[in-house]
């Protein structure tokens, strides 16, 4: 613990700029990002490895999973599996990057027309297709983010939107090429032997689902997962220290844009065929509210999200059915619950489930505290987690992008607002309890009606953070953990 | 006139005022110094409302105003003037001048006091349908020292009105709320960076430090405290 | 030539429209800074109520203005329970608020009326006016669209200008700190604001459901297409709002009747890239350029 770690330069250095909340994707920070992905348990030191462990953990358990349940259900859990790659998708472009899309689901129209137009005129084989409608799609992704960089929060949402809207309008325009209102057929993979063709699916898809979790568990990891961060956190400063921020961003738009055309190449395979009709808008703004339920920026918050996805609409057709709604009612009363979630979601519990499991996870470790249980769990820990872990750089504790923001402090004041949570990490404690700052603490300060400047959008009411002991000041992690210690007076009336 | 009794802020663990206490005359400049940070604007903002204190009082003419929205408070006669940015520049002169008039005017009095006011201030008047933003910085503060005038108020907070000014600028502004409060009935406090301006019109001064209150006396006496003015006040 | 003239009529048309609908947005936008993406389904829902006051016997106006009025109530709720409480938090938290609401309103219309296209009844004939000795695609309820929307228009820029009500509102929108320490009571402006802009949402989907038939997604395109107009309009200016629903109404029946009507929202996507990209202040923008 003591030694320096030496990984790259920092990507993100303290800025000593100003924290302009108009400036590019500021804003975007309003989903509390659960500190970096895929970190929180002290597995083995490299992340690759961490990373296959899970990996090779949850094909175990799908696969017990999926041969013990019936051929319904494995249809369910695949859907569950695509629909965890989309989410990861979206939730690498808002939890890590600070983007966001309203309108994934125009990618998941574009992997899954290109898998049913590839069926039907080429013959390249399951691989091929995939990889072809990922491809494709992310190259579209490439075509939205180059100008969806340079969009501040309400903008990006509307031209998201419309993409949503616009493109499954093309395939009626080109009825010949896409099918018009009936589509495009898809044929699902056939498996060898005497294997059930729907457990097969499903296979394919937790399959993918996996690999692609992994591949973005390593991106976010990796030198462009911190650029995201950095980019994310702070555009200028993350300029200045050499990152090209509209490349990161187009880069990062592009990966999540190829994760849902994947995701809609696989949901052509389960439903056999491909038309506007199976990605309305409520598509896109559902998969949105789906990933800030599981948790912006959490590779397990996904899996929350995506079986969120797939169980509403089993479950609200089972409520309009106790309330003897007509059965069309269903599926709005889906889309309604949905809504509420996210409006209460984005009201009371902007860290989605996941972070509602760490919160709880830390509040029983901190009730623990000084017992000798807590001895105990923490003598496995460290045993556990050897302590190389630390020497990799890895990070001790977790920022998180506060929702709620300390009273703004309106720049005429010269008191720093006030750190609002955080400062009550102790670095053991950290590396056992993963997030620990997900905080309820970030609440506390609410928000002060009372300073009329910081309209929605205009605040700078950010917040600093007590520096860290000095030994790890060049912790690249770390370094995120300064951000907010901004000046708030830059504001100059013109 | 304005009294301020264990006054208190805190934003988390920073605590911004502790126990601030002193006295705002009746027609009498009250000037507060202190170096960056000691706590001066936001005593200001919490004298205004726009700061919530965590404890003690603050009356107004006997009325407490502790906790109220600063709405209700410069509806009472107490005029804020923010540091720097107080000119809505998307209005023109006219119009930032007029929203001064709207809460403490009679319909009638408005055109008449603002009138008074482009008499005053020639400057303003020149172009009074001109796109504020079009004014030098200057203008912009008699502006707003205007605007807070037009609404007859009792008490001015004045937030570092030279910031930034030429010092001929700065004498004009001085000189008017000098001139201004030796008339009917209008206080004023004065948090000044510039402790040697603010002390030559002052009636009364307070040094704050990270918060507190050092010392409060009359401005003489502070500008003879060598040390005082060595420690604090920067001359 | 027939064409022609007839698409550039429905196209000042729906351009009317998409200004009333801009126009809200432009109203909120100003008021909270917020643009508000539930602002079509607010209109879609109280196109419903008012829909059920017909059913019931209520007569055309007197619905009118029922709904109008429950559009205004409307507005000032969700200003004052889900707008308010995220005031001063990052601007994405507002934007998945109005989605959340849009989805909302939606399914709640779908369960409670179901997904049927339906009719609604337009207050005066629309048949085509005859000029000459041809009917051209303008009715009597073509042009009371025209003239309503013209009037609300010229209403909200004459409440902005001339009366003391509307300079609180912009100074409330332009400095609301400042504001408060004049003494205005900026919260309760900026509810009017969006009171105001549900009102002109409600009018919007009152003139909109007639023209083709009305379910609970029948304001999601109108809403893209709103949002372009309002951005190309700048997003602050009332009479932006107007030109840009023109512009846009125009474009989208240019596009609609030559090439093909699905590539509408495509033509809108681009034509609002471009704005972005170009003219981030919009059309009439002033020089200074906005942050988009």
């Amino acid at each position: 613990m003591t030694s320096v770690p030496t990984r790259p330069a920092p990507v993100s250095p303290n800025p000593g700029g100003s924290d302009h909340p108009e400036r590019g994707l500021r804003g975007l920070r309003g989903l509390k990002p659960l500190g970096r992905m895929g970190d929180r348990v002290r597995l083995p030191a490299q992340p690759f490895l961490r990373h296959l462990v899970f990996f090779v953990l949850g094909a175990a358990f799908f696969y017990v999973l999926t041969t013990n349940v019936s051929t319904y259900n494995d249809f369910q859990i695949g859907e569950i599996a695509l629909y965890a790659i989309v989410l990861g998708g979206l939730s690498l472009l808002t939890g890590l990057n600070g983007q966001f899309s309203l309108g994934h689901g125009a990618f998941m129209i574009i992997g899954a027309y290109t898998l049913a137009l590839l069926q039907l005129h080429a013959h390249v084989g399951i691989v091929g297709e995939l990889v072809s409608a990922t491809l494709i799609a992310a190259a579209a992704g490439v075509i939205v983010g180059i100008p969806a960089a340079r969009l501040s929060a309400p903008y990006l949402a509307g031209v998201t939107l419309m993409l949503a809207l616009a493109l499954p309008q093309l395939s009626s325009q080109y009825g010949s090429v896409f099918g018009g209102e009936q589509g495009l057929t898809t044929t699902p993979p056939a498996g060898p032997g005497s294997i059930n063709s729907q457990e097969w699916l499903a296979w394919i898809q937790i399959f993918c689902a996996l690999l692609v979790l992994l591949l973005l568990a390593n991106l976010a990891r990796s030198r462009f997962g911190r650029a995201f961060r950095a980019v994310r956190d702070d555009e200028i400063a993350a300029a200045i220290s050499g990152i090209h921020v509209a490349r990161t961003k187009v880069l990062a738009f592009a990966v999540s844009a190829g994760c849902a055309g994947l995701g809609g190449a696989l949901l052509a395979f389960s439903t056999g065929v491909v038309n506007n009709g199976e990605f309305p808008l409520s598509l896109s703004i559902a998969l949105l509210a789906a990933m800030v339920i599981g948790g912006a920026g959490s590779f397990v918050g996904v899996w929350w999200g995506a079986v969120a996805l797939v169980y509403m609409s089993t479950w609200s057709g089972s409520l309009s059915h106790q309330f003897s709604l007509g059965t069309s009612a269903a599926a709005y009363l889906s889309d309604a619950i949905f809504g509420v979630v996210l409006i209460v979601a984005i009201l009371a519990a902007p860290t989605g489930i996941q972070g509602g499991i760490r919160w709880i996870g830390r509040r029983a470790w901190r009730g623990l505290v000084g017992t000798p249980l807590q001895t105990a769990a923490t003598t496995a820990l460290v045993a556990l987690a050897p302590a190389s872990s630390t020497e990799t750089g890895e990070p001790l504790g977790h920022r998180v992008i506060p929702l709620d923001g300390p009273p703004a402090d309106d720049g005429g004041s010269r008191c720093r607002s006030a750190p609002a949570g955080g400062d009550d990490r102790v670095s053991g404690d950290d590396s056992v309890s993963g997030d620990d700052r997900i905080s309820g603490d970030d609440r506390v300060s609410g928000d002060d009606r009372a300073s009329g400047d910081d309209r929605a959008g205009g605040t700078h009411g950010e917040t600093s953070t007590v520096r860290p002991d000095p030994e790890h000041e060049h912790d690249p992690e770390h370094e995120h953990e300064h951000e907010h210690e901004h000046e708030h007076e830059e504001r100059s009336t013109p | 006139m304005l009294r301020v009794d264990g006054l208190t802020v805190r934003y988390g663990p920073v605590q911004a005022l502790s126990d601030v206490s002193f006295d705002a005359r009746d027609g009498v400049i009250t000037t507060v110094l202190g170096a960056n940070g000691a706590g001066k604007t936001t005593l200001l903002r919490t004298l205004s409302g726009l700061v919530r204190s965590t404890a003690g009082r603050v009356s107004f003419d006997g009325v407490p105003i502790t906790g109220r929205d600063p709405e209700t408070i410069s509806r009472m006669g107490i005029a804020h003037i923010p540091e720097g940015r107080g000119v809505i520049s998307e209005l023109t002169v006219d119009e930032n001048l007029r929203l001064g008039t709207l809460h403490r005017l009679r319909r009638a009095e408005r055109r008449g006091a603002m009138e008074e006011i482009y008499e005053r201030f020639p400057q303003l008047g020149e172009r009074r349908n001109r796109s504020a933003s079009t004014l030098s910085g200057g203008e912009r503060q008699i502006l707003v020292i205007g605007r807070a005038l037009v609404s007859r108020p009792r008490l001015l907070l004045l937030d570092e009105p030279s910031l930034g000014l030429a010092p001929l600028v700065t004498a004009q502004i001085m000189a008017t709320i000098e001139e201004l409060t030796s008339g009917a009935g209008l206080s004023a406090i004065l948090v000044e960076q510039n402790a040697r301006g603010a002390l030559s019109v002052a009636h009364w001064a307070v040094v704050l430090n990270l918060g507190r209150v050092v010392i409060a006396d009359e401005p003489s006496r502070l500008g003879a405290d060598a040390e005082l003015r060595r420690h604090y006040l920067g001359f | 030539m027939g064409l022609f003239v007839n698409i550039l009529l429905s196209g000042i048309v729906q351009g009317m429209v998409f200004a009333a609908i801009a126009l809200g947005l432009v109203l909120i936008s100003r008021a909270t800074g917020v643009v508000n993406f539930a602002q079509g389904a607010m209109g879609m829902f109280t196109t419903f109520i008012a829909f059920t006051l017909l059913t019931h016997g209520l007569g055309y106006w007197p619905a009118f203005v029922a709904t109008l009025a429950i559009g205004f109530v409307f507005g000032a709720l969700v200003e004052r329970t889900l707008i308010r409480p995220l005031q001063g938090k990052p601007a994405l938290n507002p934007v998945i608020v109005t989605i959340g609401l849009l989805i909302v309103l939606e399914g709640a219309a779908g369960s409670i009326w179901g997904n049927v296209a339906r009719g609604f009844p337009a207050a005066f004939s629309q048949r085509g006016l005859v000029i000459g000795t041809t009917r051209v695609a303008f009715s009597h309820f073509d042009v009371f669209i025209v003239i309503a929307v013209a009037a609300l228009v010229v209403g909200i820029v004459a409440l902005f200008r001339w009366t003391d009500l509307g300079l609180r509102m912009r100074a409330a929108a332009f400095a609301p700190e400042v504001s408060r320490l004049l003494g205005i009571r900026v919260g309760r402006l900026f509810t009017l604001g969006w009171a105001l802009a549900a009102a002109a949402g409600a009018l919007a989907g009152l003139l909109v459901a007639p023209l083709s038939s009305f379910s609970p997604y029948y304001m999601d395109l109108n809403l893209v297409f709103g949002f372009t107009a309002a951005v190309l309009g700048g997003l602050v200016s009332p009479i932006g709002a107007l030109i840009g629903g023109l512009v846009t109404g125009l474009a989208i029946s240019f596009v609609g009747g030559y090439i093909g009507p699905d590539l509408e929202p495509l033509a809108a996507l681009v034509l609002l890239l471009i704005v972005l990209m170009l003219r981030p202040q919009g059309l009439l923008g002033a020089a200074e350029a906005r942050r988009v």
